[in-house]
């Protein structure tokens, strides 16, 4: 389904979708974020600084509540979420890519309820990158594209004064549907300029890495080099790559006890670059300095996520590249890779 | 104007007559314009520093790292290390000394004066090229800074461009230096010391805890403030899931029964736990670098927190941390002129 939204309609299509959750980028305290939609949604944003990865994958997730009385028997009180459809404006293109990637790790062996709970109401409306939002960005280089539709249900398409709106998924066209007063049909111009527009995005000059196919080999055969600790040397072991990441979805379960005998057991966010992230119980860290754990988060993305399902991991947001406090930079990181 | 070719030289001096192990300084970058942190160990490598506005990090946070390096070595190389220093870096150093972390002759503080101005804040420089991004970013003495985008070149006044800890800077030049490239300026037409914090506690209680209440909302407990700076040295951290450093020796028991003062949970109460205690353990020891508030991916203004205490720290006490290196802490010294109402 191809239609045409003028920008005014926006706020239209938003209004008809009562008993849905509306999340759009807004742009507060000096950063760009997803927040609930009230009435217009402001597109203009370059990338928001979280991913859209928590709509499905929040950073605290509640497995269950316990509670244990002095002589009953203990209680456990399940607490799997049940969202409203949530629909999520200004997705770019490469947090879309994210998404398949991420339903992969939490259906292949096993589905995981809670993240399932949440991603089947989930509805992703992106928006291409006519520019690219950051110096750092690499989509192309990491076999996406500025205007991909992959992971998303529909695509937007910023015509000047008007958006071009593409139905991807079943899903991304009833959502369609149910604004259909606020659209119109798309002419043989609009496809026109659509294509081209897609196609002056795609030569927006982009980060590079050399040839994306070469690079499980060359981790492969740099496993061992000392480069690894050469560019993490001035690593400071935050959490800022992993938690901003669309694809990162390492976790920590803990027991959280509010009062004796009561509790609930959540899920968290975990980052394979703090030194407590490899800690055995004995006292061994098998990635016991900061080299390993830049080995690690690159050859997750680039080679052992390729090994199990085929694809590359990384989507070529720049995130991690853009706001690391010391200029760790995995497009660099690649690049040298490649080259040794 | 400092001419960054003096501190290539001095470097590439320091390291020719092993007078150092290493250099810490600032170099070119890959992600965008702004300059990365570097360690020089071969002379030939100096040419590589640069000294521009894009200068952000506070590198005294390397000489940390190497001394935990060291004290896990084998092998510890206890040779002393150079550090290219602006004001609020050599202060950082000189906390460092007073606590003993290392001694003065380890270290080859090479100081380098702010003059008129000080480092960027990439956010307001964003904002004020409206989101296109500068290319260069240079001192273009007095008072400006110039910049370069793809347009062209353009003068803008600091004022508009400076990070906010730059505007309230009450030492740009370094005092504790082995060598200074820069005039000395004592007096820069900024703003006053303490204002944003002075601000803040203008307006009233209820309005205070839900600004922050908001702020800790959204943390993300990256801990990126925490990891880049310079003085939360400790090797444990209340706020870490391994709350003490365990060992092969550590029994079972004492893992089992260790105590958990802060959940993983990233929740407004236990973000609020995790960022006070940081604050009350900087007490009198930060010394406004700003490198907290700089790092976090959610502008969280955590200045103000540390500022604040600094603020109590020179009003109630007279004492800036890192002023004077050779003289006690605040935290462990006392004076019979301290004031004592607070003690009823």
């Amino acid at each position: 389904m191809e239609k045409i939204l003028a920008k005014e309609k926006l706020r239209d299509w938003v209004a008809s979708l009562q008993g849905c959750e509306v999340h759009g980028p807004a742009f507060a305290d000096a950063v760009w974020n997803y927040a609930k939609a009230e009435g217009d949604i402001d597109l203009r944003h370059t990338n928001t600084v979280g991913s859209v990865k928590a709509f499905a994958f929040p950073q605290r997730e509640v497995f269950f509540r316990f509670e244990h009385k002095r002589g009953e028997r203990p209680s456990l009180v399940p607490t799997l979420p049940e969202p409203r459809p949530t629909v999520v404006f200004g997705v770019r293109p490469c947090d879309g890519r994210g998404m398949p990637r991420n339903d992969t790790v939490f259906s292949k062996e096993f589905k995981d309820p809670y993240y399932w709970a949440r991603r089947d109401k989930l509805i992703l409306v992106g928006l291409a990158c006519i520019e690219p939002h950051s110096p750092n960005c690499f989509c192309q280089a990491a076999g996406g594209s500025p205007c991909s539709e992959e992971g998303l249900d529909i695509l937007m398409t910023d015509l000047g004064d008007r958006y071009h709106v593409r139905g991807v998924t079943a899903k991304g066209i009833e959502v369609m549907e149910r604004g259909r007063d606020a659209f119109k049909e798309a002419s043989g111009g609009d496809q026109a300029a659509v294509a081209k527009a897609h196609e002056a995005a795609c030569k927006e000059p982009q980060r590079t890495f050399g040839d994306l196919v070469a690079i499980p080999d060359a981790i492969r055969r740099n496993f061992e080099a000392p480069l690894w600790d050469e560019m993490a040397r001035h690593c400071i072991g935050c959490g800022i790559c992993t938690f901003l990441c669309p694809t990162c979805h390492c976790f920590d379960i803990n027991d959280e006890v509010s009062s004796p005998g009561k509790g609930e057991r959540v899920r968290t966010w975990d980052n394979c670059q703090f030194p407590d992230f490899t800690l055995h119980t004995s006292g061994h860290n098998p990635r016991d300095n900061l080299g390993m754990r830049l080995r690690q988060r690159v050859s997750h993305k680039f080679l052992y996520f390729v090994e199990n399902h085929q694809t590359q991991q990384c989507t070529g947001c720049g995130r991690c590249i853009s706001e690391c406090p010391v200029g760790i930079d995995i497009a660099a990181v690649l690049e040298r890779v490649s080259q040794s | 104007m400092v001419n960054p070719k003096e501190i290539r030289d001095y470097a590439a001096g320091l390291l020719e007559q092993g007078r150092v192990k290493s250099v810490i300084g600032y170099r070119r970058g890959t992600a965008g314009c702004f300059a990365e942190p570097c360690t020089l160990t071969e002379p030939g490598e100096a040419g590589s520093l640069v000294w521009d506005p894009t200068c952000l990090n506070n590198l005294a946070l390397y000489l940390v790292k190497d001394r935990k390096q060291q004290a896990a070595s084998r092998t510890p190389d206890r040779r002393p290390i150079g550090i290219v220093a602006k004001g609020c870096d050599s202060r950082a150093v000189a906390v460092l000394l007073q606590e003993n972390y290392f001694k003065r002759e380890e270290v080859v503080v090479i100081g380098v004066s702010c003059e008129g101005t000080g480092v960027v804040d990439p956010r307001k420089l964003k904002n004020s090229l409206k989101g296109r991004s500068a290319l260069k970013v240079e001192f273009g003495g007095g008072e400006s800074i110039r910049i370069t985008t793809r347009a062209g070149e353009s003068e803008l006044p600091a004022r508009e461009v400076l990070a906010d800890r730059c505007l309230e800077c009450r030492e740009a030049t370094p005092k504790l230096h082995d060598v200074l490239f820069g005039e000395s300026l004592a007096e820069r037409g900024y703003d006053a010391p303490f204002r944003a914090v002075k601000a803040a506690e203008a307006t009233s209680g209820e309005a205070r805890w839900a600004t922050w209440q908001h702020h800790f909302d959204r943390c993300l407990r990256c801990f990126a403030c925490r990891s880049v700076c310079p003085l939360c040295y400790c090797p444990e951290c209340v706020v870490d899931s391994t709350s003490f450093v365990i060992t092969p020796q550590t029994s079972a028991e004492e893992k089992a029964n260790r105590i958990r003062w802060c959940e993983r949970s990233a929740n407004t109460a236990e973000s609020a736990l995790y960022h006070l205690t940081r604050a009350i353990h900087l007490a009198g020891r930060c010394v406004d670098c700003g490198e907290c508030e700089r790092v976090c991916p959610v502008n969280i203004p955590l200045r103000l927190l540390n500022t604040k205490l600094e603020m109590e720290a020179f009003e109630q006490f007279d004492y800036q941390a890192g002023r004077d290196y050779d003289r006690p802490a605040l935290i462990s010294s006392f004076r019979d002129e301290d004031p004592n109402s607070f003690i009823r």
